[in-house]
């Protein structure tokens, strides 16, 4: 019984893999997906590294669509799913998806990929930071020298871990040390550069701007073997049409569908800034982690 | 007198009855009868601000009258429908104390009476065929002649001077042909030259059928070109005859003080 | 991102004769300037057809209410690019009440915004300009037999050179602002580069954004040049008087 039921199953699963393969590259004549709108929004940081770019020719090319990639910001991205303008959300601050999540907005959260942040600092380093191993550790350093450090101030991802940080060190950043700027990642990198001070980075907007600055790392990132509180995962959800009857949910989930393939992880694999690689592929494994379908402390008792 | 007038068998004619009109709480005119005829010119002289402006305008249905009627050959313009009365108005003229022209050139202004008279199609045509020309008709060329300044079509009007500006304030308000013509103190502020054009051009229109209505200060100016002459005193048309007997044996002795200079304005 | 500062970005065209090395590609400037005019053009000529016949009517009629207009028109040409962006984003978002005719992050919703921003500048100067026209010369109109129609067409030539100048005033507060275009149009330019509802002014913004401000300021100067442009054409087709 099993046996046939496991043939039925490969069968079925080859002639979907065989009906894949007609539909291909060139879209079909009679495809109902051509010239169809995905709009997406999205934080700054993605957009800026250029990878969406990479990403959505090749899913415009492969369903015959377009893709309409709204850069807003993390905070504005997900407010826009909410109102239900935009089909599909990718932004990297957890907490915030999963509110999306549970509030009912959002179905099918998956883990997309990750990057992870450093803290870059002036050459002379004033507040000893260089190389810890602890972030809080360094922020606390940096609070107890009262060495200018910029922040995004600005509710974005970047923000949101900034703010994890200080409250992990259990430090309250104030002062005129501290300045709140409000402005995107390039600019903060600038005024660091420029003050010098502190900042705290995504990984891909510094190295996309490395040869301009006069600030470099100081502490390190997971992908290079820092603390696990740098790391910075992105997530993509689809705005429940259950809520927004408009909302184009067959392709957001196509879409979804090819970022998490291997296909689509391969491209974000394969993206280079500099010459370094600034996204780490985790929707595709052997051993999936089932945490990334549910909020993060959900248990099966809320029901 | 002024009964007999009334009644007379006349060519078409425009006309106040016993209009009284006033601006905030005075008469400016009071109980007024008045008339043209097509084919004369007429001549309303009196102190300044006793009213002048205010018949003219309310003869060129710029407004209606506070009480009593304006009358084309007896039909109170008033009641018509907007449309007859546009009909009227087309039929009227008028020369303002400052020329007045528009910022264009000599022919555009000259000819913008026919301009407006056309349909919309049509103007729109005639604007895309001649963009920027203006209407070089005959109609256009003869009226500036008139005036003497046939040759100034193409000159723009800022460029001309008082004396032209006026004269070709007169050729716009008769290009059109209309049927009544008023000139509202209309060479006081120009030198006698103009002055003696823009008389000779008052015969030349009242030669071709016009009623004309001249308000004027200039006394000897009423002599030169009225047919019949109103005297205006305090908002009340205190004489209104033919020139000659108005001249010489006013009725009314405010009208003859008038004339004879003594009365200070 | 097509630029040359990243290694794996595609290689600039040459694209003026002012700098050998026009960091933009073409089709991208060129689909960015497309919008730009595209969105600001049609706002301020639907603009002008709607400021005319309202600044005649305040300026020559009386109608409840009119002092109510008057302070609007004031007001509203100095009202915050950004708000007007939020409010119009919120009437054409999907809950909103224009939210049937999906127009969120779209160009022509860009057009609303910057219609409601240059409207009160339209107006204000045009309605300045036709008050001041000689009654002489409107009541001459009137006298040689002018309708009302007729009349206000003399009003609005004689007038001409003070509208144009409050139409030109127009198309620069709508063709340099940034914040509603960016609000109610996301900045969207396709994987390709073309511009979808990217403008110059919001491509300065990404630019700044991200730290580039000299690219920020090559596209200020394109901008620049391109507004020179407009006003030197208009200027020339009205003989140069303003």
């Amino acid at each position: 019984m099993i046996q046939r039921r496991e043939l039925l199953v490969a069968t079925a699963g080859g002639a979907t893999a065989a009906l894949a393969g007609c539909t291909g590259d060139d879209g079909g004549e009679n495809a109902e997906i051509l010239d169809e709108t995905l709009t997406l929004t999205t934080t700054t940081s993605t957009y800026d590294t250029g990878l969406l770019d990479e990403v959505n020719a090749a899913f415009e090319k492969r369903y015959g669509v377009d893709v309409e990639a709204v850069a807003q910001g993390t905070g504005a991205a997900l407010e826009t799913g909410r109102a239900g303008d935009s089909d599909v959300v990718m932004v990297h601050a957890r907490s915030l998806e999963d509110e999306f999540t549970r509030e009912g907005y959002g179905v099918n959260r998956r883990d997309l990929m990750f990057n992870d942040f450093v803290v870059v600092g002036p050459e002379d380093d004033p507040a000893g930071i260089d190389g810890m191993d602890e972030v809080t550790e360094a922020f606390q350093a940096i609070a107890d020298a009262e060495a200018t450090f910029v922040s995004r101030g600005d509710n974005s991802g970047t923000h949101a871990k900034e703010l994890a940080i200080w409250d992990e060190a259990g430090v309250e950043p104030g002062g005129e040390w501290y300045r709140e700027t409000g402005s995107g990642m390039g600019e903060v990198l600038n005024q660091a550069t420029q003050t010098p001070a502190y900042t705290l980075a995504d990984r891909g907007t510094y190295l996309s701007q490395r040869s301009e600055l006069d600030v470099s790392i100081r502490v390190e990132g997971p992908i290079e073997g820092g603390p696990e509180l740098l790391a910075n995962p992105y997530g993509i959800v689809a705005v429940n049409p259950g809520v927004h009857e408009d909302v184009n949910y067959d392709l957001a989930m196509s879409y979804i569908g090819f970022l998490t393939s291997r296909r689509g992880q391969g491209i974000i694999e394969e993206y280079t800034v500099e010459g370094e690689q600034l996204f780490f592929p985790e929707a595709v494994s052997e051993e999936p982690n089932f945490q990334q379908y549910v909020p993060e402390e959900w248990t099966s008792d809320e029901g | 007198m002024m009964q007999q007038w009334l009644e007379r068998e006349t060519s078409e004619a425009l006309g106040l009855r016993t209009v009284s009109h006033g601006f905030d709480d005075t008469d400016v005119l009071d109980d007024v009868t008045f008339s043209v005829e097509r084919g004369e010119t007429v001549a309303v002289i009196g102190p300044s601000g006793t009213g002048k402006t205010t018949l003219l305008r309310l003869l060129s249905l710029f407004y209606p009258p506070e009480t009593g009627t304006v009358e084309m050959d007896g039909t109170d313009v008033w009641a018509l429908s907007e449309r007859d009365r546009l009909d009227v108005r087309r039929r009227l003229g008028m020369v303002f104390q400052e020329a007045n022209l528009f910022d264009a050139t000599v022919r555009r202004n000259v000819g913008y009476g026919r301009h407006i008279r056309r349909g919309w199609r049509d103007r729109l045509d005639h604007w895309l065929s001649r963009l920027g020309g203006g209407d070089a008709s005959r109609e256009v060329t003869e009226a500036l002649e008139t005036v003497g300044l046939s040759e100034m079509e193409t000159q723009s009007a800022g460029s001309l001077s008082g004396g032209e500006a006026q004269r070709v304030a007169f050729a716009r308000a008769i290009a059109y042909d209309p049927d009544f013509l008023f000139l509202d103190e209309p060479t006081s502020d120009l030198d006698p030259r103009n002055t003696a054009v823009l008389e000779d051009a008052i015969g030349t229109a009242r030669a071709r059928g016009l009623g004309v209505v001249v308000a004027t200060h200039d006394m000897n100016q009423a002599e030169r070109v009225a047919d019949r002459v109103a005297v205006l005193v305090e908002g009340r048309l205190i004489e209104f005859g033919p020139a000659e007997r108005v001249f010489t044996e006013p009725d009314d002795p405010r009208a003859r003080k008038f004339i004879d200079g003594e009365l200070v304005y | 991102m097509i630029e040359t500062v990243s290694a794996t970005a595609t290689v600039a065209d040459g694209f003026t004769p002012l700098l050998v090395d026009f960091p933009f590609e073409r089709n991208y400037v060129e689909s960015i300037i497309r919008v730009s005019l595209y969105v600001s053009l049609t706002a301020v000529l639907i603009s002008t057809l709607v400021s005319l016949p309202v600044a005649m009517l305040v300026g020559f009629s009386e109608f409840p209410g009119k002092g109510f207009v008057v302070a609007l028109i004031n007001t509203g040409m100095g009202f915050p690019s950004v708000v007007v962006g939020l409010v119009v984003l919120f009437a054409v978002s999907n809950q909103g009440p224009l939210g049937t005719f999906d127009l969120v992050f779209t160009k022509e919703a860009m057009i609303i915004s910057q219609f409601v921003l240059a409207t009160p500048v339209i107006t204000g100067v045009s309605l300045a300009a036709v008050t001041s026209v000689e009654e002489g010369v409107r009541d001459a109109a009137y006298a040689m037999g002018g309708t009302r129609v007729d009349v206000a067409l003399v009003t609005i030539k004689e007038a001409r050179y003070g509208i144009v100048t409050g139409v030109l005033a127009g198309l620069g507060r709508a063709i340099s602002e940034v914040g509603s275009v960016l609000i109610v149009g996301g900045n969207i330019a396709g994987a390709d580069g073309t511009s979808v509802t990217r403008t110059l002014t919001t491509a300065i913004q990404l630019e700044a954004r991200q730290g580039r401000f000299e690219l920020a300021l090559i596209l200020g100067a394109v901008l620049l040049a391109l507004v020179l442009l407009i006003n030197a054409i208009v200027l020339r087709l009205g003989g140069g008087r303003v």
